[in-house]
């Protein structure tokens, strides 16, 4: 049988299958879906970050208009944490004391028959506190670290030694501020209980993991919960875990007997779904006379909840980055009560390469030698720290490519030498190396009596072109055209796939599918070759392709049938074959897994005077091996670049420092870019399919944003001669 | 739910009928501010008077001033011929204040009388606010402040008057045209806005009750130039750090009328008179600009956060005044 690497049609940049639902307004977002007889619920958050709830007064509220249920911790019953998932810990679950451990803590949820009774009523709950000093920031005495949170602490070598025998040596603290992930929908939860049978449409993008979240959570099994993602309007990480919003109105929906449905407000977003939380990385490098790196040392401290755990290794993608014989990376996190942060797109890694790619940069200054050169002298040809090949890695060809396109070679030394106007020109760049990551993953593909195929899994499409990869893969597999594939996405009740988020989901999920169209061919042949009606009867498999909507003997398309005809004869109104991919073993390979490299050229101006900073110009090229739709990537790393662009130079999360509240939580005062900030960008694949991966396909999800920051922080530097290392880079710092 | 009861009548005389002095009643317009407010909890009117279709909408040309009615959409007044050609500080300010959406609802009157963007102001879970709360205190001072106004403010409140359009019309010395209970009367846009520095809670010289029903703007002289620079973060979409309206006439190298209006740093639109007298009749040169900023700044009341606007504000009302003088040396 044929195999995908025989299909070169794979790439082709075909529209989102999903597009016209998507731009006819037809495509159910989460928050666009109504159940027959729903309620409508409004949550009450907390005004103090710390202390306790001495008295909750819901008279008011349950004696407003169309009130059903006030949900408090007097009300909810103890219900258990979730479960551990394969990303950490479930969050606590809500309303189970009296104690507040961040400011925007949910205190209480109003069921209303309309949304607009809910949200009034919920002005009229009446909160009394005894607050607490809040622990805010890092410096605070009280606070509680984590030290080596995920055992991913490096050493290599003798950094010591290393920075002592370097000619250059580079000390500097890089910060960056939480950002919040903010996707433009609204997070939305619609519950609807019938029996012991829960029914969950959710902003999430992870089915499987809400599922067994609310099962547990609810103490149902596991296969009478049922959770919809099939749209979401972005994400970007903060779908990532079942919030305690979520659990709230499941509750809420038992409580009243009706669907309960709960739309965040944007102020909510702040404080309920994540955020990428604020670091301080301090960077030693050490180089001798040559370029050549002889010493990394990265250790960041990054702001955690009180209770609860987030993923966020600023510094271990050091240990990775480069050539380096001296490494020590090391993490801590400081407990806080701020809300609970999250991935956010990229997590830890788009700070982690903020400091250690500015630190680049300025090392090749002290060096006297082109930041590019400086990065292509201490390429890892090899993993650093394994010492294997990797799968794949075309991380040169990145930068070679993007100094061409960008014009690199035409770049003067010298920082602050082109002007135009009022305005400072300069450019700067920046590496990544992503890190590999896949879950295990299931799919179906089934053939229906029309001919065509279905793909089915509880994978979700962010909004990244999920559903179109996957049509064009299984119609590939299965020789069809696009428009008799379709696949049906976002729902646990079917194969359970791991989370849209790592970068990981395309390269699990596609080789499921691949998986189950290969099982699928398998069985077809059987059904086929043992039948004397056939055509292909008593054909070698060998000699067999998936081809023109059915089974054809290989250079004689004329003989052989449609999945049509062989499912007719038989008397089948369908046939299916379940798929699995599992992670691949670097042990076994003899190999180091790869995820995606790239890189990024920026060009800004900055005003002279007034210290405006504009991004003119980026170009980016990635390394994402096979691309299995060139349009849909694209897109991708368009938005992680623009992404990159907000984190350079303008998303900040700003909380008060006595009272912990959020000041900017609006999209009027958390400022992420508007078109009129985004130049054109350039972006360019190269690269061959990963070796490692049944499909060559790494994820290009997170890369596109990672090492945005540093390129422009670099370009300013550039510019300016001003090497800002606090972000968002913006015109007090250059004044 | 929190109800509200809205009317729409006819005429200015009814619109004033309705309103009558009820402190529970607020003019609704382009409701670009109203409406936000309402929906946050901010205000909470018992009755909306409906004016947006009052016969106030449209603008007049009358030998040296142009009358522009209160409902004339910013959008309109943007595309005035008159502002085109006679007013570019104006035209420039209007652009930059908001989207076209916005401008197509936003009303010249209702633009005058925007509320403040702080967002301790806008919160109603913040307690200490003395423009929501007289008397609470203002929790902005110690928090972070980078929005906030440097000019015409104090401990007890930092606001900022956000509106572009207003700085280009105090430094035109624009008239408010205002009908009320009382009979009408008409009042300099530069003596309507009162600083936040007394009592926070008062921003403005219109009684409750009264209704804006104009503005007129006198037209510089021939050969004025005009112009107005916004500087903020992003390139569109977002409230100044700092601007300036500039007006200049210069003959023979020496500024012969100078018009300023500052903005993204006052509790009211700012209007820098010393930098004015600094300019008037002395030659148009960068080293003069510079000592006209440093009077417009001069008296600015910081707090961390708001530090950088001093140096920010002379720098932009100097680049304006270059720009505007097209001295470029």
């Amino acid at each position: 049988m044929s195999t995908a690497e025989d299909l070169p049609v794979l790439g082709a940049p075909v529209d989102r299958v999903d597009g016209p639902l998507k731009v006819t307004g037809q495509a159910p977002y989460p928050s666009d879906v109504d159940l027959p007889g729903q309620a409508h619920a409004a949550l009450v958050q907390s005004t103090i970050a710390a202390g306790r709830i001495t008295d909750l007064d819901t008279t008011e509220a349950e004696k407003a208009p169309g009130v059903l249920a006030v949900l408090t911790h007097h009300t909810v019953p103890r219900l258990p944490r979730g479960p551990m998932t394969s990303l950490g810990v479930s969050p606590p679950a809500p309303l189970q004391d009296d104690r507040i451990r961040h400011h925007g803590q949910h205190v209480a949820l109003v069921v209303a028959e309309s949304r607009e009774q809910a949200t009034a009523a919920a002005r009229l709950v009446r909160v009394e506190y005894a607050p607490a000093d809040p622990v805010l920031d890092f410096d605070d005495p009280r606070a509680v670290s984590v030290d080596d949170p995920w055992g991913l602490d490096s050493h290599r070598g003798d950094v010591d030694a290393g920075l002592a025998s370097a000619d250059v040596t580079v000390d500097a603290v890089y910060t960056t501020p939480d950002n919040t992930n903010n996707p433009l929908g609204l997070f939305s939860t619609l519950a609807a209980w019938e029996g012991e049978r829960l029914t969950v449409y959710d902003a999430t993008q992870w089915p499987a993991m809400v599922r067994e979240t609310l099962a547990e959570v609810f103490g149902v099994p596991e296969v009478s919960v049922r959770v919809l993602s099939p749209f979401l309007g972005g994400g970007f990480g903060a779908g990532l875990r079942a919030w305690p919003h979520v659990i709230l109105a499941v509750q809420a929906a038992r409580d009243v007997g009706r669907p309960v449905k709960l739309v965040l407000t944007r102020p909510q977003m702040f404080t309920s779904v994540g955020h990428r939380p604020k670091g301080v990385q301090r960077v030693r490098l050490g180089a001798t006379a040559d370029a050549t790196l002889v010493a990394i040392e990265h250790h960041s401290t990054s702001l955690l909840a009180v209770e609860d755990d987030d993923y966020e290794p600023f510094a271990a993608g050091s240990a990775v980055a480069y050539a380096c014989p001296h490494v020590v990376t090391a993490d801590r996190q400081v407990r806080a009560n701020v809300p609970a942060p999250v991935s956010m797109r990229a997590p830890a890694h788009a700070q982690g390469n903020f400091a250690l790619e500015s630190a680049m940069d300025e090392l090749a200054c002290a060096l006297d030698v082109d930041p590019l050169e400086l990065r292509l002298r201490n390429h890892a040809d090899v993993h650093p720290a394994l010492g294997l090949p990797w799968s794949s890695n075309a991380l040169r060809e990145c930068y070679a490519v993007g100094a061409e396109r960008f014009g690199w070679s035409r770049r003067p030394a010298r920082p602050r030498s082109r002007r135009d106007g009022h305005w400072l020109v300069g450019q700067g760049m920046a590496g990544v190396s992503y890190p590999w990551y896949q879950a295990p993953s299931l799919a179906r593909v089934t053939v229906t009596a029309d001919g065509g195929a279905t793909v089915a899994s509880s994978g979700m499409d962010i909004g990244t072109g999920t559903y179109t990869v996957l049509t064009q893969l299984c119609a590939h597999l299965l020789g069809l055209p696009l428009e008799q594939v379709r696949s049906d996405l976002g729902d646990s009740d079917l194969p359970e796939a791991p989370q849209a988020g790592g970068s990981g989901l395309t390269s699990a999920l596609g080789s499921a599918v691949a998986d189950a169209c290969e099982r699928l061919l398998g069985a077809l042949l059987e059904l086929v070759r043992d039948d004397p009606e056939s055509p292909l009867h008593g054909s070698d498999p060998e000699d067999v392709v998936a081809a023109g909507g059915g089974l054809r003997r290989r250079g004689d398309p004329g003989r052989g049938e449609t999945y049509a005809a062989i499912l007719a004869r038989h008397g089948r109104p369908q046939l299916g074959a379940d798929g699995a991919s599992t992670p691949a073993q670097p042990t076994e390979l003899g190999m180091a897994l790869a995820g995606a490299f790239g890189a990024h050229f920026a060009e800004v101006r900055v005003d002279e005077d007034l210290g405006l900073v504009r991004v003119s110009r980026v170009t980016t090229v990635i390394d994402g091996g096979r691309i299995l739709n060139e349009k849909t990537a694209r897109s991708q790393v368009i938005g992680g670049v623009i992404g990159g662009i907000g984190m350079a130079v303008f998303e900040d999360t700003i909380t008060d420092p006595t009272t912990g509240r959020i000041a900017n939580a609006t999209f009027g005062d958390y400022l992420v870019p508007v078109h009129a900030d985004v130049p054109d960008l350039d972006v360019t694949f190269v690269g061959e399919p990963d070796r490692a991966s049944a499909l060559g396909v790494k994820g290009v999800g997170e890369v596109g944003l990672v090492g945005v920051a540093a390129a422009i922080a670099n370009a300013v530097h550039h510019a300016t001669g001003v090497r800002v290392r606090s972000l968002p880079i913006t015109l007090d710092a250059l004044l | 739910m929190r109800t509200f009861e809205y009317v729409r009548p006819d005429g200015v005389p009814g619109a004033l009928a309705a309103h009558a002095g009820d402190a529970a009643t607020a003019f609704l317009a382009g409701g670009t501010t109203q409406l936000d407010l309402m929906k946050d909890g901010v205000l909470e009117p018992a009755r909306l008077v409906d004016i947006s279709r009052l016969p106030m909408r449209g603008s007049t040309t009358t030998g040296a001033a142009l009358r522009v009615g209160a409902l004339t959409t910013m959008e309109e007044l943007a595309t005035d011929p008159t502002v085109e050609r006679r007013l570019p500080l104006v035209r420039e300010a209007l652009l930059l204040g908001a989207s076209v959406q916005l401008r197509n609802m936003a009303t010249i009157g209702g633009n005058l009388l925007q509320r403040t963007r702080c967002r301790y102001f806008r919160d109603p879970a913040v307690p200490a606010c003395n423009k929501r709360a007289p008397g609470s205190g203002c929790a902005a001072v110690t928090g972070p402040a980078r929005m906030h106004a440097i000019l015409g403010v104090s401990e007890r409140c930092i606001a900022l008057h956000a509106s572009d359009v207003a700085v280009a019309l105090v430094a035109l010395d624009a008239v408010v045209e205002i009908e009320g209970p009382g009979g009408a009367r008409r009042v300099p846009l530069t003596e309507f806005y009162l600083e936040a520095g007394g009592r926070p809670e008062v921003e403005h010289t219109l009684e409750h009750g009264e209704l804006i029903t104009g503005v007129e703007i006198p037209l510089p002289p021939e050969g004025t130039r005009s112009g107005y620079l916004k500087v903020r973060d992003r390139v569109s979409y977002e409230f100044a750090l700092t601007s300036a309206a500039v007006a200049l006439l210069i003959e023979d190298g020496v500024v012969r009328d100078a018009r300023i209006g500052l903005g993204g740093v006052g509790s009211t639109p700012w209007r820098p008179r010393a930098a004015e007298a600094v300019l008037s009749g002395a030659p148009a040169t960068p080293e003069v600009f510079r000592e006209a900023a440093d009077a417009a700044v001069a008296g600015a009341w910081t707090v961390p956060g708001t530090e950088f606007k001093v140096e920010l504000a002379r720098r932009t009302l100097v680049r304006q005044l270059r720009t505007v003088a097209e001295v470029t040396r």
